[in-house]
């Protein structure tokens, strides 16, 4: 507690900094640089859901950032629009670009959304440069400081309005991270097929995610607009969208101090470079630092000589370099290159990874959310819904799943009545899992029939089969690692959220009622699974049996009516799968069907009501557990039958 | 209909020289899933290194070659330095950043080495336009559709037929599996990336006659090919030829009928419109997401 109040205050501190900066310093071009660092963290707050969130790489933002400051200087010049309506144009305008941008780009992912948002920025330089019955063309478009309530900003005055902006800025990106809506965006990046498991549509929320992004980007241009009083087209450029991503992940992903941190660099950097005597003075200091820290490394072994030579070799270099060239003004694409590939190699973490690292500082801890509602109850487990209902919960016939010339699953027809474990067996390879992708719509199937709850699956979204009411858990699990175990069980509990953006911003009661609901209902649910103790841990280091404990607690937040297990018992120890099939008996009492794939067999013939037993993608044999494992056909698919026993003709 | 066979022919020739950078993007991605972002910057470095060895006298023929093994050099180095350490890291786009980077700074070096003004390059055929189906046809670009075709010929038999090339599908198909043959897998994809790079400057000394050479010429005509990569396909075949040709011929009439300002946009938008209805490309085959 004593750490956030800290926080608190020294945020309270440097914003207090910043608004007196221009009362201490009053030189316009200190106060307009400042302005241009806000301005361009505005922007990068927003980048960083893209990047550092959802783990996309966009290098359309610079397209986007003019196109909020083009918004704003058209309704400005042409129409002679008030400050509030040109900002709250730019934003929307803005963010509608960035919806249909990422509309058709976000299928796709990696390089080749690279190009798409590169194309798309590109194009709006073409569209800018061109359309001059607009947007004046490369004659650019001349702005003055806007009026706001009848009285005219100065420089400093706009300031200030940039300062307020920012931090309204900053409180919103906060909270929209903190919420559900940007647990779906880590989720997203975690696992995506998980997410989309869960409920989360990963494109929709890749989506929703460049289209908030692009409104801050939208903001920024407006604001930067305004501040330089001119804007013209060629601003908007490749360098300057490279820029934004070196920016992005130079201060730090995943951090609003980075931002600000990769802000300040871009907007110094050149300003260092224009200044010989200065970068050189730099530059020597660098290579001094980055001298002092190879030898303190490898001394203290951290590091070996082999990996220091490069950085030691080139930031000598670089400062001979600046003692040789006179002007740096030319190199200074390369310089960025340079630090580009600098940052790439040796500071993938950016300056805040680094320095956290460096002073053995752990990510401030996700901290665990417990904020209103008493004790978590011990039994979150819902009652699954339509308990009681019709007795065939899922209906397969004639499923046919086909990858090339090979039938994973041929003609397979599955029964599994409501209330019973049904268990799901078979030899390696025999299309068990396939039965799984199936169900849950990761696989479309070639054909055949599948209904749930008198509903048909075949050909909806894995997310859309997932909010009916069927959860699943991974052969390979599927945790979303980087989330503490909380935020995974949160993250299934996103369907419980009502709650919008502007909820999120403003923190609406709504939104504070389904939030403390789920963080406890979440807390709830590790209970059930035995894991309440490891509810701040990140995910990934928890133990094996454990992770897929906690992929169990997050599938039951979905409140299913049906449960696929996939392997649960894998790897898990004797004590372990004891307490597992407890659980799962437990899961059961509350109406929740389950589909169990198992290969271990005292496990699956315990508990199971039916078995189903496939082989090379057919079902050879189904019925209760005892007499399936009296089946012939059952026993030679295990041990393999007699070389020399007559083809039936 | 003179004016339009004129702008389809141009825009053939136009489109080859996109067909033979998106070889590229292919040969590298078929390899190590990896493109890289400087490719329209190794083609600029290629004219532009081409142009300094006419101007120093050598043949245009015997330019070629040399150049071809500059473009070849100058891919190798992009691989070393921008791909592999990336990989390694396993960052997930590091090598996105460290390929724009490279192309960044060799624009860079090209602005500071030959100025930042477009400079003409010398024909080496004669400029007089042949008449050809009632419509002006320039020589050099007859050049280009045959050069482009050839080039890529050559590259596609000794996939086929050699036994380094066998090394170069098998790493195509399963990296890992190639890797337990026996394979040196790193320098499989060394020697693309030096491939890609090499039809790359070769596509520069082959369209710098026609346009003006400069280091900016490199960053869109990059761009826009990788539009064509997409329509014929990352991972597949000759569907970039025909891509090619389509957006060749959009570009040339969208230039001449609209205006040479708006020449790069139906590439641009081709690309967009490609990907939000067949990613997997026009040509190429959807793969199936295993779990």
């Amino acid at each position: 507690m004593n750490t956030k109040i800290g926080r608190f205050l020294l945020a309270l501190v440097g914003f207090a900094a910043l608004l007196l900066f221009p009362i201490g310093i009053d030189n316009p071009y200190y106060i307009h640089l400042l302005e241009t660092i806000m301005i361009y963290a505005i922007l990068l707050f927003g980048l960083d859901i893209v990047v550092g969130y959802t783990g996309q790489v966009s290098l359309g933002h610079a397209g986007l950032f003019g196109l909020g400051a083009y918004t704003a200087g058209v309704l400005v010049y042409k129409l002679g629009a008030p400050l509030m309506v040109a900002l709250i144009a730019s934003i929307g305008v803005t963010a509608l670009f960035g919806a249909l941008l990422a509309l058709p780009a976000l299928r796709v992912t990696g390089p080749y959304l690279a190009m798409v948002t590169l194309a798309f920025g590109t194009i709006i330089q073409i569209l800018i440069n061109e359309m001059s019955f607009i947007t004046e063309g490369p004659m650019g478009i001349k702005l003055t400081k806007p009026p706001l309530f009848g009285h005219k900003l100065d420089e400093r005055e706009f300031y200030w309005l940039v300062v307020v902006m920012l931090v309204l800025s900053l409180v919103v990106v906060h909270r929209i991270l903190r919420s559900h809506l940007g647990r779906a965006f880590e989720a997203l990046r975690g696992s995506p097929v998980a997410s989309d498991c869960m409920g989360v549509s990963v494109y929709r929320y890749k989506v929703y995610a460049f289209v908030i992004s692009a409104g801050f980007a939208g903001l920024a241009g407006s604001l930067y607009a305004y501040s330089e009083q001119y804007i013209s087209p060629n601003t908007y450029n490749f360098e300057l969208t490279v820029l934004f991503l070196l920016a992005v992940i130079m201060g730090g992903r995943k951090s609003r101090i980075g931002a600000m941190l990769g802000a300040t660099i871009i907007v110094l950097l050149p300003k260092l470079l224009d200044d010989v005597e200065l970068f050189r003075y730099v530059s020597v200091a660098l290579a001094v630092l980055v001298m002092v820290v190879a030898v303190v490394g490898v001394q203290m072994k951290r590091v070996t000589p082999k990996q220091m030579a490069i950085p030691v070799v080139g930031s000598i270099a670089l400062a001979g370099l600046s003692f040789w060239l006179q002007t740096m003004t030319d190199w200074r694409l390369s310089i960025f290159g340079v630090i580009m590939l600098f940052v790439v190699y040796y500071l993938q973490d950016g300056i805040v990874g680094f320095v956290r690292n460096a002073l053995n500082l752990r990510r401030p801890k996700a901290r665990l959310e417990v904020e209103g509602a008493g004790i978590a109850p011990a039994d979150a487990v819902a009652t699954a819904a339509m308990a009681g209902g019709q007795p065939e919960v899922l209906q397969a016939s004639g499923v046919l799943m086909q990858f090339g010339g090979l039938k994973a699953l041929n003609n397979v027809a599955l029964t599994v009545r409501r209330g019973t474990i049904h268990g799901l067996i078979g030899p390696n390879g025999s299309g068990k899992s396939t039965m799984m992708n199936v169900l849950t719509g990761i696989y479309v199937p070639t054909a055949g029939a599948i209904s749930f709850g008198g509903r048909s699956l075949v050909g909806r979204t894995s997310s859309d089969i997932a909010l009916s009411g069927i959860a699943r858990t991974f052969q390979n699990v599927q945790l979303f690692g980087e989330m503490t175990a909380q935020q995974n069980v949160q993250v299934g509990l996103h369907h419980t959220f009502r709650s919008n953006l502007f909820d999120v911003a403003v923190h609406t009661p709504r939104y504070k009622r389904e939030s403390a609901a789920a963080a406890n209902r979440a807390l709830g649910l590790l209970k059930f699974v035995g894991l309440e103790a490891f509810a701040a841990e990140e995910a990934r280091n928890l133990p094996y049996g454990k992770q897929r404990l906690l992929e169990i607690a997050r599938a039951l937040a979905l409140d299913p009516q049906l449960l696929l297990l996939d392997e649960p018992a894998a790897g898990l120890t004797a004590p372990d799968i004891k307490e597992l099939i407890a659980i799962i008996r437990k899961i059961r009492e509350h109406g929740v069907t389950v589909i169990l794939i198992e290969h271990h067999m005292d496990v699956v013939m315990s508990m199971c009501d039916t078995v189903s037993v496939l082989d090379f993608g057919q079902k050879i044999a189904e019925g209760e557990p005892a007499a399936v494992q009296a089946d012939a056909k059952v026993i030679e698919a295990y041990l393999g039958g007699q070389e020399a026993e007559p083809q039936p003709a | 209909m003179q004016i339009l066979t004129q702008l389809i022919f141009s825009g053939i020739a136009l489109g080859m020289i996109y067909a033979v950078i998106a070889f590229g993007y292919q040969l590298t991605f078929a390899t190590s899933d990896t493109l890289n972002f400087g490719q329209g910057d190794a083609l600029m470095l290629g004219a532009l290194v081409g142009l300094t060895l006419v101007t120093l006298g050598v043949n245009y023929w015997l330019m070629i070659p040399l150049v071809c093994l500059f473009g070849a050099v100058q891919g190798a180095v992009v691989e070393r330095i921008g791909v592999r350490p990336a990989i390694k890291i396993k960052s997930e786009f590091g090598w996105i950043m460290s390929t724009i980077a490279l192309g960044i700074i060799f624009k860079n070096v090209a602005e500071n080495v030959w100025g930042r003004d477009d400079l003409k390059f010398p024909s080496p055929l004669p400029e007089a336009p042949i008449k050809f189906l009632n419509a002006n046809v320039l020589p050099m670009e007859i050049l280009v559709v045959v050069g482009a075709i050839l080039m890529m010929l050559a590259v596609e038999l000794f996939n086929r037929r050699s036994i380094y090339g066998k090394a170069v599908v098998a790493t195509f198909n399963d990296r890992d599996a190639a890797k337990l043959m026996g394979i040196n897998t790193g320098l499989v994809i060394t020697f693309s990336y030096a491939l890609s790079s090499l039809t790359a400057a070769f596509a520069g000394v082959l369209i710098a006659p026609l346009t003006l050479t400069g280091a900016t010429m490199g960053a869109v005509l990059g761009l826009k090919a990788f539009a064509v990569a997409i329509i014929g396909g990352l991972t597949s075949g000759m569907g970039i030829i025909l891509g090619g040709i389509i957006l060749g011929i959009a570009e040339t009439t969208t230039g001449f009928y609209l205006s040479t300002g708006y020449k790069d946009v139906p590439g641009l938008v081709l690309l967009l419109i490609v990907l939000a209805v067949r990613p997997a490309g026009l040509f190429g085959k959807t793969a199936i997401k295993k779990v």
